[in-house]
């Protein structure tokens, strides 16, 4: 029984990890490049939420209000730093893109402490209680911040396979000139492809923020675990994210209680996945689902 | 041309920015580090500078010391041993402070310690409870407040009494917490109490898959030590109410850490808050002193609230402090050293403070060996901890034992 309460607890925590894992892979897979800010957005989410809630709002109006807000932040972000090197075709555009993300994200870490306080906030969960199944116990706000993200994740995967738009960003992840050729607004679709990945990311902080608490570097160790998801699952992947967060979950939940010296286990927790992270990048870098790239 | 104006003008700015202030009167320095940020204890962090503040406040309205004015010179060291060295450095070379109080972490506060005897400086402790800080023998170190040999051998005897069979503590791995699952398990393994620990990075935040596993243990664990401060405390009182393991009808949970005296915890935890045990090094009236009377009565007018322990711990530093500058009419760090050792001998919020020259055992060295400590208990949801039920000592007592939650 005990092991079925530990699945099912790594399953909620799995599923809550992809969406917060698949807008870094997204960004990548569409803009080929790596986004040092993804921590700071799953914090600005996580803010954003708990601001609204405390205005008042009734919590599922405040998760969905988010939404576009963070979006337009993620495109807006993508214009001011991002596109114009990109069309001018700078030499070195992927480490620019590094530093920059990176000083953005510590920028932004820094602006909330003045602006928020450094105290740990309590955002409103949407459902708080406990589900009991039996023996099986699940806390409320994890379990509606799972179903939450599972329902997000659907609607991405819909988007992207089922719609216009969708159908761009495919194109555009695929191969940015032909694409243009058959005349997608490339451009368009990188803003569109950041803002969707910062929206994530942001979703994925409002739901954590109930759960684990808000605080200006609550970001960071999220981005961590994001960054072993995504070279798990394979970068631009969204199949290889959702599996890669799941292992991972359940790589810590059941390393942390199954070796031999449980004085030590729960200490190594976050090493579990980094030491999976240098496992995969020593046998098969390119992650579970990841493409070969050849950078001719 | 506009680039270099725009490099003019913010040159400018910036030359501007570092000229050195107006350097008017004389001042006596006296620094303060504190967490204020994560991942330290905020609120604990918080609590501590509005006591330091409160006493700073209280030695200008009287005419400063020696003639000048007190001013707090007051560093963030985010519970963060780098950080601790980097301010104390700048306190004691760029602030030139005469001596630095507080500190409620006591991995912090080994590495403050070492700057502080580099120096010569006295470094006073208001808020750190690992035995290494006096152990290690500084004559620079003082303390205001507990150590964790003080107060958990006491906690342990208390929860031998009170009939505890099967204690679980999951501490944090800094030196506080492995110093309480050492103390823990010294003291209740001797009386043949089962002790189950594990530690953890400061930084975890779901701890739901161990506390599923104590929860299924046999024999059932009916005491559960929560040996983390900041959010992570907060967290697992939380994630083990849900889990319906403690508080419970079955199994206790003491809160070893000082962030639970704030309002943050019950914004957190909510009603998982009620029946939670804590241990805090002071309760505002006990024993009622003229100076914790007064002290009770600004702080509550300045912040709303009752004092806590912390808060009653930062006053007593900065006063101790100043004890020693009027005892010993100067701000020499060794004068104020020796002042401190066998001079000061003050009533503060707490009691009357004195430190021992005690080495055995090594922690007792520099140590207020008399700092009260009580274990108490949340009745009521959003319960002050003054309004809390005091299990122990039996002095001050308000219940008759352990309130058994009924379910």
């Amino acid at each position: 029984m005990l092991f079925f309460s530990q699945l099912a607890n790594a399953l909620v925590i799995g599923t809550l990890y992809a969406l917060m894992s698949l807008g870094l892979s997204f960004i990548f897979g569409v803009l080929k490049l790596v986004n040092f800010a993804h921590g700071e957005a799953i914090m600005l989410g996580g803010y954003l939420y708990y601001l609204l809630a405390s205005l008042r709002l009734p919590l599922p109006l405040a998760l969905l209000a988010s939404i576009p807000a963070l979006f337009l932040f993620g495109v807006f972000l993508e214009r001011l730093f991002l596109r114009a090197p990109y069309q001018r075709k700078m030499a070195r555009y992927d480490e620019y893109v590094i530093l920059v993300t990176f000083a953005l994200g510590i920028f932004l870490q820094n602006l909330a402490f003045p602006i928020f306080g450094p105290y740990n906030r309590q955002a409103p969960p949407l459902f708080k209680g406990t589900i009991r199944l039996g023996e099986l116990v699940i806390a409320g706000d994890r379990l509606t911040g799972a179903l939450i993200a599972f329902a997000a994740i659907g609607i991405l995967i819909f988007l992207l396979y089922r719609t216009y738009l969708g159908k761009g960003l495919r194109a555009v992840a695929q191969n940015p000139r032909a694409a243009s050729i058959v005349g997608i607004k490339v451009l368009r679709m990188r803003s569109a492809a950041f803002g969707i990945g910062v929206t994530l990311a942001g979703v994925a902080g409002a739901l954590f923020g109930p759960i684990f608490l808000v605080n200006p570097e609550m970001g960071t160790s999220f981005a961590v675990k994001a960054f072993v998801i995504v070279v798990l699952g394979g970068m631009g992947s969204v199949t290889g994210s959702v599996l890669g967060a799941y292992i991972l979950a359940i790589v810590e939940s059941f390393g942390s209680i199954l070796l031999p010296d449980p004085t030590r286990a729960l200490a190594y927790k976050d090493a579990y996945g980094l030491l999976l992270l240098v496992v995969v990048l020593l046998a098969r870098p390119q992650g579970l689902f990841g493409e070969k790239e050849r950078r001719a | 041309m506009t680039h270099k104006i725009l490099v003019a003008v913010l040159g400018l700015l910036v030359a501007l920015g570092l000229a050195p202030g107006t350097h008017a009167q004389e001042v006596v320095k006296i620094g303060i580090v504190a967490p204020l940020s994560a991942p330290g204890g905020v609120e604990t962090g918080q609590a501590l500078v509005e006591g330091a503040k409160i006493a700073a406040d209280e030695l200008n309205a009287s005419g400063g010391l020696l003639g000048k004015k007190v001013e707090l010179v007051i560093g963030d060291t985010s519970g963060q041993p780098e950080k601790g060295t980097a301010v104390m450095e700048r306190l004691v070379t760029n602030d030139k402070v005469v001596a630095v109080g507080g500190e409620a972490h006591s991995s912090v506060a080994l590495a403050e310690i070492e700057v502080a005897h580099r120096y010569g400086i006295p470094l006073v402790i208001s808020e750190a409870w690992s035995d290494s800080i006096t152990a290690k023998g500084y004559p620079e170190v003082f303390r205001v407040t507990v150590s964790n040999s003080l107060i958990y051998s006491k906690a342990a005897r208390w929860i031998k009494d009170a009939g505890f069979k099967h204690v679980a503590v999951i501490g944090e791995n800094s030196d506080w917490g492995l110093g309480v699952i050492q103390v823990f398990k010294d003291n209740l393994s001797a009386a043949g109490i089962k002790v189950t620990s594990f530690s953890a990075e400061r930084t975890v935040t779901d701890f739901t898959p161990q506390l599923m596993q104590l929860k299924s243990m046999k024999p059932p664990v009916d005491f559960l030590v929560d040996g983390f401060t900041g959010a992570g405390e907060l967290l697992m009182i939380k994630q083990a109410h849900q889990l319906g393991f403690a508080p419970s009808k079955t199994t206790a949970v003491l809160g070893a850490g000082m962030d639970t005296l704030y309002p943050g915890f019950w914004e957190t935890v909510g009603e998982a808050g009620v029946h939670v045990l804590s241990n805090p090094a002071g309760l505002p009236g006990l024993p009622k002193t003229k100076t914790s009377e007064k002290f009770a009565k600004t702080f509550k007018a300045k912040l709303n609230r009752e004092p806590d322990a912390v808060a009653m711990e930062g006053y007593d530093t900065v006063m101790v402090i100043a004890e020693a500058v009027k005892a010993s009419k100067s701000t020499n760090g060794k004068a104020l050293i020796d002042a401190l050792e066998n001079k000061v001998n003050w009533e503060g919020t707490r009691g009357t403070i004195k430190f021992t020259k005690e080495k055995t055992p090594a922690w007792a060295y520099h140590m207020w060996m008399d700092v009260p400590v009580f274990i108490i208990q949340y009745t009521k949801a959003n319960q002050d901890p003054s309004q809390a039920a005091i299990l122990w000592p039996q002095k001050y007592a308000t219940v008759k034992g352990y309130v058994r939650p009924s379910k």
